[in-house]
């Protein structure tokens, strides 16, 4: 096994590589510049096309990516232009923020969507399985930003339940356990709007999953083995319906990834996706290249240990 | 259930193509609010798309008129004004129809190549094979909303056109997966084998003896598509990357809940697109459903 | 089968109501009539300009015991993390500009009319004759950690702009105006050969020439003070990443730094050195709040002062009473500008022609401003926050702006006299008129995205010009991304005939830089030897007298009127929502509370809700 992950991580190379030059090449296509956007009365033209020139940006493209892969290799992910930082320290301060947003949302995410899964699928055409049908319907229907945004203005502003905006709050020191609960009690409302948006698929294949498990021949004979039914599900039917949920891992963190960039604009949460979007407005080349690389390196991460988790979990499957 | 499964099954081997249209009516006929949505779905189409071409001029109704910025729902404008005091229900009507011309370009366009892609993988195998899955993998696996913000910028003349290819560009690769393991299991079964020792063109095995057999999939996967493509730009709209203006679109109408006061006071400019949006969805998805149920026999209601 | 049919739908029916009900129903409204300016009957013609002047307070004073020390809550509308550059040499984004106000104190004052004065830190003498200035500190300043301030402190910020390895924008024509800068920068020199220190706490600066800016703060002179004594130590090109500059900055304002999170808030603490006297709050604390929910966050009383507030959102919050709105005019003007000619990149200079652009008429394009009903938008969308602008140099200049002046008001009448006059008229009768040759006209215009609201407005421009018979349409279809609108309206993309475009002034209104025969951002292209020769004379050494430089600023007023190669649009408002619980706040630039921070107090011990 140990064999294969490395060779599937020598596969992610040439992905990443083609990735990179892809993404390098578009955000040189983007019109303006990291300069562009300092351009005031008082601004002198010349020392403009000084930094610019300075930063190598006239240089063609090839030229530009070759002394960036050259750079990537050795660490160096450059400068961010907008906030004049290392973009590997100013990455790796949202990522953070990022990572706990998303695991408290996967968590939420699959306490909420197991159950439902489960018990449309065991009582498949019942009431309770048609309002959870209705429920996944509904959820992939709404736009996150819109029911994120009504979650803030009901429970954070009208309830006052929640916090507004921010990671944490500045008056509780750094280090103590009330500052770490009050970072957990920001990420609660965003987490939990993600995850309430996100089930769709999983309670879909979930409950198809347990619908198919019902004919399967095991079943039949532990039934015909007068094992009362409740003890099937318990005991074989949810179980081997479960695992293949492992293999959402990977859609999952895509999917997150992809989520983070509105929820985050919408809660004013630090994170990577907030980072993104402002990134591109303001022509932070080398904050781009490289959040889109990080992106696109963690799905490949998660398709592999969703890869993983399934050859554990279900010897019958071995990744090749 | 596990019984009657097995007698329908055992009906329909006997001819075995046409039938697959009398279980889907079946299925259609069993499940009543697949029925309703069906119809539903069908007259809501038409009457769009017969109410923009016939009942609105759109450049009167893309007419700025300041006085009347967020007129309320009543006697001048049925459901109010937005914020540029616009007919919210004409701009339902043709924005409804722009979506759903969107939608359907992408899911046909998706449909076309993710199928013909996912065909010949999944027939011939080998190197053909094994290069779109590398292809397929990378474009799963890359962070596409990241690179379709990206491409939006840089097209120099982002059009409803540019906005389709893009989005299209990224969306092929969930059809061309599934057919292609169909295929692959269909281009194994005797019948595919007997007809390649009889000397058949490679392209009439594909064409007439595969994809017959895939039809009823390749529907199913391309209805649920199309559900997850009306109202597409929405949530680019939100983030400042939608249509232009002279495009109305349902999703550039909710996206305008991007401000208190319009979510809260102004519900009229954002609600109804958002409802409209999601009940096409939701109906969709139940016809989906039932075509799914149709083409599995496991999950059959009768 | 049936039954669970129709709970269905209405399960699916309460959904949605529950949804709607969280949306709109629960808000308890407060007399949400926001239509009602828009019913008032405003008949075009007088300019909104007067009565807005009155629309707002510029100071609050708030009734009431003021409580010992207590905490100012700041709110800074963005949608992103603040940069956290603070660092008066090195920082490039407003935001932190406004973050630094509260630690920082520039080391000269200046008065009503934005010129230096002798009541701050430093004091300013100019020897016009010899082309020198001399800068006097005070001799009892301290920094926030308790180190007197002195004169390496004044000389420090030269030498790291003008460093080889400093980055920012500000080593420029203007700081090369210092003698010795150059040949430091290029290395060939230890120091600037211009800065001579007389003493502990005068420094004497030698220019090539001397102009009035520097009464401004322009010419090269630097207005603010680097802690030597922290950061001399630091190389220049290491300094941005400095925790000297990113987390403890010493600094010699009302307040000092005491916590950061980066990107999201910051919370001072009064600095007991500050010159003028210990603040009386014990601090204040600055957040990052979203746009999308200022509004709310205002409401439920969560903020005392809130800074960088959108005035199209002013119909969210101008019902509520537990604050103040202050407002002033913003050194700002937007315009509407007609490209004339290109940009010469061999020559370094604009090149006008005239009879060879689409837009050479000048009756046209008089026509095109006399056509815009910028009146109603400013109304309706802005609230009258802005106002037509007749001049391109804002109304706060007193001195040098010129009231006179008519500007282009609505007046769709005339537009079409005047293009009936210079023989543009609608041949084959398709609506649109035709030029004087009878061509169909189409007139390309190049507008900047932001909001939703711009869409409108632009459209609803493109309309009134439609309504005088002309065809305007979008360059590239569509509102066009901030970055690429400046990179086709300086490489004069021949997609644009005509853009819309704004300049923030400074407080310096010189229109040398902008529309200057050799200024690349002169993206109209027009220079003609009268405009020249004024936009010259405005920064003569002979403009020291007051007068002189007042009328050229008129004359320059009055060219670019006649012509109209530019024909400004709006100016605007800046507005800031004061909380109830602010005793004594002023946001009015000649006695701005930026100068007053440590007299800053509280009536309450929490900010007022609503």
């Amino acid at each position: 096994m140990w064999k294969t992950i490395v060779r599937r991580f020598l596969i992610m190379i040439p992905q990443l590589f083609v990735l990179s030059v892809i993404i390098f090449v578009l955000a040189k296509f983007m019109p303006g510049d990291p300069f562009t956007g300092l351009i005031s009365p008082q601004t002198d033209p010349a020392r403009i096309a000084e930094l610019t020139e300075k930063a190598g940006l006239n240089d063609p493209w090839h030229i530009q990516y070759m002394r960036w892969i050259g750079n990537a290799f050795q660490g160096d992910l450059g400068l961010s232009y907008t906030y004049k930082r290392d973009v590997a320290d100013l990455i790796g301060e949202r990522a953070l923020n990022t990572f706990w947003l998303s695991l408290l949302s996967v968590f939420i995410l699959y306490l909420i969507a197991i159950p439902l899964g489960i018990l449309a699928g065991r009582y498949q055409n019942s009431r309770l399985d048609k309002t959870i049908v209705l429920y996944s319907f509904v959820t992939y229907a709404i736009p996150t930003f819109v029911l994120g945004l009504i979650f803030l203005f009901l429970f954070g502003y009208k309830l006052e339940w929640f916090p507004t905006s921010g990671s944490v709050d500045i008056k509780y020191e750094a280090g103590t356990l009330r500052y770490y609960w009050d970072k957990f009690y920001h990420i609660l409302l965003p987490s939990f709007t993600y995850a309430v948006l996100g089930t769709t698929g999983i309670i879909q294949y979930l409950r198809s999953e347990i619908i198919d498990a019902k004919t399967m021949d095991y079943v039949r004979t532990a039934r015909s083995k007068g094992i009362p039914m409740r003890k099937v599900y318990s005991k074989h039917i949810f179980r081997n319906s479960l695992l293949p949920i492992a293999a959402f891992l990977g859609f999952t963190i895509t999917g997150l990834l992809g989520g983070s960039i509105f929820v985050e604009t919408i809660f004013g949460y630090p994170g990577m996706g907030q980072l993104f979007v402002s990134s591109i407005s303001s022509r932070d080349y080398s904050v781009i290249t490289a959040l889109v690389m990080l992106f696109g390196f963690l799905a490949l991460l998660g398709s592999l240990l969703s890869d993983i988790i399934m050859s554990i979990v279900d010897p019958r499957i071995r990744i090749e | 259930m596990a019984k009657k499964n097995k007698k329908t099954g055992n009906n329909n081997y006997v001819n075995s193509p046409p039938t697959g249209l009398q279980v889907i009516f079946r299925e259609f006929m069993k499940d009543k609010l697949a029925m309703f949505s069906l119809i539903l779905l069908v007259v809501v189409i038409l009457g769009i798309f017969v109410w923009a071409w016939l009942g609105i001029d759109q450049q009167q109704l893309l007419r700025v008129s300041l006085r009347d910025k967020f007129a309320e729902p009543g006697e001048k404008f049925l459901l109010g004004a937005d914020q540029g005091g616009k007919d919210i229900v004409g701009q339902i009507i043709v924005g409804a129809r722009n979506s759903m011309l969107i939608a359907i370009a992408i899911t046909l366009i998706t449909g076309v190549f993710g199928v013909a892609v996912g065909l010949i993988c999944g027939y011939f195998g080998g190197w053909i094979d094994n290069l779109f899955m590398r292809i397929i993998d990378f474009f799963i696996t890359i962070p596409q909303l990241m690179l379709i913000i990206v491409f939006i910028t840089v097209v120099p003349k982002y059009t409803v056109g540019a906005f389709i290819l893009i989005m299209s560009l990224f969306l092929w690769t969930g059809t061309a997966r599934l057919v292609r393991s169909k295929a692959l299991s269909e281009s194994r079964r005797d019948y595919v084998q007997a007809s390649k020792t009889l000397g058949t063109n490679d392209f009439v095995i594909i064409t007439r003896e595969i994809l017959p057999n895939l039809s009823s999939i390749i529907i199913v996967e391309m209805t649920l598509n199309f559900a997850g493509n009306v109202g597409i730009e929405t949530g680019l709209s939100y983030l400042g990357f939608g249509l232009p203006q002279s495009t109305p679109s349902l999703g550039t109408l909710v996206a305008s809940a991007n401000n208190p006061l319009v979510l809260q006071q102004y519900w009229w400019s954002w609600l109804p697109a958002a409802l409209f949006i999601l009940l096409m969805m939701l109906g969709i998805n139940y016809v989906g459903q039932a075509l799914r149920r149709a083409a599995d026999s496991r999950q059959r209601l009768g | 089968m049936k039954k669970t049919k129709w709970s269905l739908v209405a399960l699916l029916l309460s959904v949605l109501l529950v949804l709607a009900a969280c949306s709109g129903g629960d808000e308890e409204p407060t007399t949400e009539e926001p239509e009602e300016t828009s019913t008032e009957d405003t008949t075009d013609g007088e300019p909104a300009g007067e009565d807005s002047g009155s629309l707002f307070e510029v100071a609050v004073t708030n009734e009431g015991e003021a409580i010992e020390g207590g905490t100012l809550q700041v709110a800074m509308v963005k949608d992103e993390p603040f940069q956290g550059i603070f660092n008066w040499e090195l920082y490039e984004d407003g935001y932190d500009a406004d973050l630094m106000e509260w630690m920082t104190n520039s080391l000269f004052e200046v008065d009503e009319n934005f010129m230096i004065t002798d009541e701050g830190i430093a004091t300013l003498e100019v020897d016009q004759e010899n082309n020198k200035a001399t800068v006097k500190i005070r001799e009892d300043v301290k920094w926030s950690d308790g180190e007197p301030l002195t004169i390496e402190d004044v000389i420090l910020p030269y030498h790291i702009i003008g460093h080889k390895d400093y980055t920012g924008v500000r080593y420029d024509t203007a700081f090369q105006n210092i003698i010795g800068a150059e040949e430091y920068h290029a290395g060939t020199a230890e120091t600037i050969s211009g800065l001579k220190q007389i003493d502990d706490y005068t420094l004497e600066i030698s220019f090539k020439q001397l102009s009035p800016s520097i009464f401004y703060g322009g010419d090269g002179l630097w207005t603010y003070a680097a802690p030597a004594h922290q950061i001399a130590d630091i190389p220049v090109g290491e300094l941005v990443e400095s925790d000297a500059v990113r987390k403890n900055p010493v600094s010699l304002g009302a307040f000092k730094i005491d916590k950061i999170v980066p990107g999201e808030s910051v919370s001072f603490v009064k600095n007991e050195n500050y010159w003028k006297g210990v603040p009386k709050l014990d601090g204040v604390v600055v957040k990052v709040v979203p746009s999308s929910s200022i509004s709310v966050a205002i409401e439920s009383g969560d903020y005392d002062i809130v800074q960088s507030f959108n005035a199209t959102k002013m119909p969210e919050i101008e019902n509520l009473e537990n604050i103040s709105i202050l407002g002033r005019p913003e050194l700002y003007y937007s315009y509407l500008g007609f490209k004339l000619g290109k940009f010469d990149t061999v020559e370094n200079k604009v090149v006008t022609d005239m009879e060879g652009s689409k837009m050479g008429n000048q009756q046209l394009r008089q026509a095109m401003g006399y056509a815009l009903d910028i009146e109603q938008v400013s109304e309706v969308f802005y609230n009258n926050l802005r106002e037509r602008a007749n001049s391109l140099i804002p109304p706060v200049f007193e001195a040098f702006y010129d009231e006179e002046l008519a500007g282009y008001t609505y007046d769709p009448e005339k537009a079409m006299a005047l293009l009936d006059e210079a023989g543009y008229e609608d041949v084959d009768g398709d609506g649109f008129r035709e030029d004087p040759n009878g061509e169909p006209l189409e007139i390309k215009l190049a507008s900047m995205s932001s909001d939703a609201t711009q869409e409108e407005i632009i459209a609803f421009y493109l309309q009134n010009w439609a309504d005088v018979g002309l065809n305007v349409t979008l360059t590239t279809g569509r509102l066009i991304e901030f970055n690429a609108f400046y990179d086709m309206v300086e490489a004069d993309d021949p997609e644009i005939d005509i853009y819309m475009g704004a300049w923030g002034t400074g407080t310096n209104p010189s229109p040398s830089g902008l529309y200057g025969e050799a200024d690349p951002f002169n993206y109209s292209r027009y220079t003609s030897e009268e405009l020249e020769t004024t936009v010259r004379a405005i920064d003569s050494p002979e403009a020291f007298d007051t007068e002189y430089r007042a009328d050229q600023f008129k004359a320059f007023q009055q060219h670019i009127e006649e012509v109209a190669n530019i024909i400004p649009m709006q100016f605007r408002y800046e507005i800031m929502p004061v909380n109830k619980r602010v005793k004594n706040f002023s946001f009015d630039y000649a006695d701005e509370y930026t100068s007053h921070l440590h007299e800053l107090e509280l009536v309450a011990e929490e900010p007022v809700a609503n």
